[in-house]
């Protein structure tokens, strides 16, 4: 019974699973010829720049993003990226607000059309008067997300792995011509008639050479896996609040709008909470706070600390995939109690 | 006994829906429930299904309450619901394989000879067919041989009058399976045309459930008296009203006694009708003629 009910749902969302991973898979291949782009042009500048002046590239990139900049920076990923590495800059592929978009969208969509969606249109009577449990219908729910969701991951990384193809290896544009050893600097000075030589100053160094592909333009598609599973997290936390709203509802749009703006305002916390300091204490509310992908591609540690409820400093270290898959399921747990419990009004 | 409530009752706050439904449909029983919109017929039908919880009260299908035991008590039923909504991106076929796939079991062997008595094309998406098409898609569902229990909310609504014949049929064809048949209507001719037992609601509350056989042998009297005098009495004959000379009765017994009585009465005008429901459903839901 199940098993049709699966099938059943499954057919009614193939063309929109179709639209979704075309999607996301085009954009990360698109994101991979943006990134190419970018880093050919940005990193022999901070490199170039760097090394003349003999500024670290983690200073000048902190004045750089500061201010206004700090924002955009806010928005690719933080100050976990380092903006020269090809690994961290192909990363920001999987927090980019499009992604999250599409990802909330895909979310919240399947998931208010799975309850009131389904009470709306007044098919839900029909299903329930078959032996179908109420339980059975969310249960049904949970397996088409445990088929869907690795299918929507596996786009994303298929389009990451075809970007890396395509992009590979790395070059970094006009870089060789930026390299010339530095001439030392010869200052002559008349002063009172006298005249003065320096001879010999040399001020800052040569830039590293950096080879096609290596360092920090090693490209590594196997190490997107890791994001699949924040991925993953995110849609299912996101899918699991939005089937709870779905089981107290009636009409699909209403539902609609309460999950986007629900998610909505996290967004924006989470946002706002990055750049502005005070607004942070907020931002462990929200869905978007665990969703971090780029430790599990740069094999950083997968942890939240709430640092933000402890002036700066760790408090507590809690893995972030748990957070999300456990509100996921708490959210369906949710939906499965209300839904039981419900009545199932006439349609209108 | 296949289906039995006890004190069925859904409130919602001060409003009551339906009103402590007590009754029962046996095997093989076709029972139909009349009652104009808002009288609670509706609310009956879901609660039985297990689409409401009840807020006082029990359902039963062959045992098995409909609210907590509600898979198993779906199991005997097939349900035609009134506002009748399906699954508009699938053809008939599909909708017919899904559900029978919900219930375990392979589509019936009779399907292409029963459309095409219906003169349905099943094949068809549902999204292109008219609400009476779907109407007969949706009768292929509920006219299920393997249900025990058929439930019909309004079930000839929207179907043209060659169409509720063969419905009409089908229930009767029904009836000599074995099966349960309990539909709601409005209209009483189809309801006195195949109901073992009628039952009659008002504002949530059944207030009237009586056998069919025992509505065709009863008779409604009207008569018109020479005087504004009383009346004798008869074993049998109850006063519905009176408006001066002009009184409606209703009689159950035999006719010669009847026959007896009006010419003791020796009325100026008289008439002798079998009771019907019309007679029934006016005296709950209308005003007397």
């Amino acid at each position: 019974m199940i098993k049709t009910l699966v099938f059943k749902i499954l057919r009614d969302l193939r063309l929109v699973l179709f639209v979704t991973t075309t999607l996301l898979c085009l954009f990360q291949i698109f994101w991979a010829k943006i990134m190419e782009r970018i880093l050919a042009q940005l990193a022999p500048f901070f490199h170039g720049m760097a090394g003349y002046s003999g500024i670290e590239i983690a200073d000048m990139e902190k004045v750089v993003f500061d201010g206004p900049g700090k924002l955009m920076r806010t928005f690719i990923g933080g100050d976990s990226v380092d903006l020269n590495n090809a690994m961290d800059m192909f990363s920001v592929g999987y927090i980019h607000p499009l992604v999250q978009t599409i990802l909330c969208i895909w979310a919240i969509g399947r998931a208010a059309g799975a309850l009131a969606g389904e009470i709306d249109r007044g098919t839900m009577e029909l299903l329930l008067s078959q032996p179908v449990g109420r339980g059975a219908v969310i249960i049904a729910h949970l397996i088409v997300d445990a088929i869907t969701i690795p299918i929507i991951c596996l786009s994303l990384w298929l389009g990451s792995a075809v970007g890396c193809m395509l992009v590979a290896p790395l070059t970094l544009k006009d870089y060789d011509n930026m390299i010339q050893p530095m001439k030392p600097l010869q200052i002559e000075l008349g002063v009172a008639g006298l005249q003065f030589k320096v001879r010999d100053i040399t001020v800052g160094k040569s830039p590293p050479k950096i080879e096609a592909g290596k360092g920090k333009l090693e490209l590594r598609p196997m190490d997107f896996g890791g994001a699949m599973l924040a991925v993953a997290s995110l849609l299912f936390s996101i899918t699991g609040v939005t089937m709870a709203i779905s089981a107290f509802g009636r009409f699909r749009f209403r539902v609609l709008g309460i999950s986007v703006f629900v998610v909505l305002i996290m967004f924006l916390t989470n946002v706002i909470g990055q750049v502005w300091e005070p607004f942070s204490i907020l931002r462990p509310f929200t869905i978007f706070y665990y969703y971090q992908p780029q430790p599990l591609i740069l094999g950083k540690p997968w942890m939240v600390t709430y640092s933000e409820w402890n002036a700066g400093k760790p408090l507590v270290h809690v893995p972030f995939l748990m957070v999300l898959f456990g509100l996921g399921g708490f959210g369906y747990l949710l939906a499965g109690r209300i839904f039981s419990q419900r009545d199932i009004p006439a349609p209108i | 006994m296949l289906l039995e409530t006890q004190a069925l009752t859904k409130r919602y706050g001060a409003f009551t829906a339906l009103d402590a439904l007590d009754m029962r449909i046996d095997q093989g029983e076709v029972f139909g429930l009349l009652g104009p919109n808002g009288a609670g017929k509706s609310t009956a039908l879901r609660l039985i299904l297990g689409f409401l919880k009840p807020t006082s009260g029990t359902s039963t299908i062959a045992g098995h309450n409909s609210w907590s035991d509600g898979v198993r008590a779906r199991k005997k039923i097939a349900y035609l619901p009134g506002e009748l909504r399906l699954y508009e991106n699938m053809t008939g076929r599909q909708l017919l394989d899904f559900l029978s796939g919900l219930r375990g079991r392979p589509v019936r062997p009779d399907l292409q000879k029963i459309a095409s008595h219906f003169d349905i094309d099943i094949d068809v998406p549902l999204a292109t067919m008219s609400s009476g098409m779907k109407r007969k898609v949706a009768l292929l569902l509920v006219l299920d041989p393997y249900a025990d229990l058929i439930i019909m909310d309004e079930p000839t609504n929207t179907l043209d009058p060659t169409m509720r014949e063969i419905l009409l049929d089908e229930v009767r064809e029904a009836r000599k399976r074995g099966q349960a048949v309990f539909f709601s209507s409005h209209v009483m001719s189809e309801v006195e045309a195949v109901c073992d037992r009628v039952g009659v609601i008002r504002k949530g509350k059944l207030v009237f459930s009586e056998k069919m056989v025992a509505l065709r042998t009863g008779r409604q009297v009207k008569i018109k008296l020479p005087s504004d005098g009383p009346i004798s009495e008869l074993d049998g004959l109850n006063l519905v009203w009176r408006r001066e000379r002009f009184l409606h009765l209703e009689y159950s017994g035999t006719l010669d006694h009847l026959m007896a009585w009006i010419a003791r009465v020796a009325p100026e005008d008289f008439s002798v009708e079998p009771m019907g429901l019309e007679g029934i459903y006016r005296k709950f839901h209308g005003e007397p003629q």
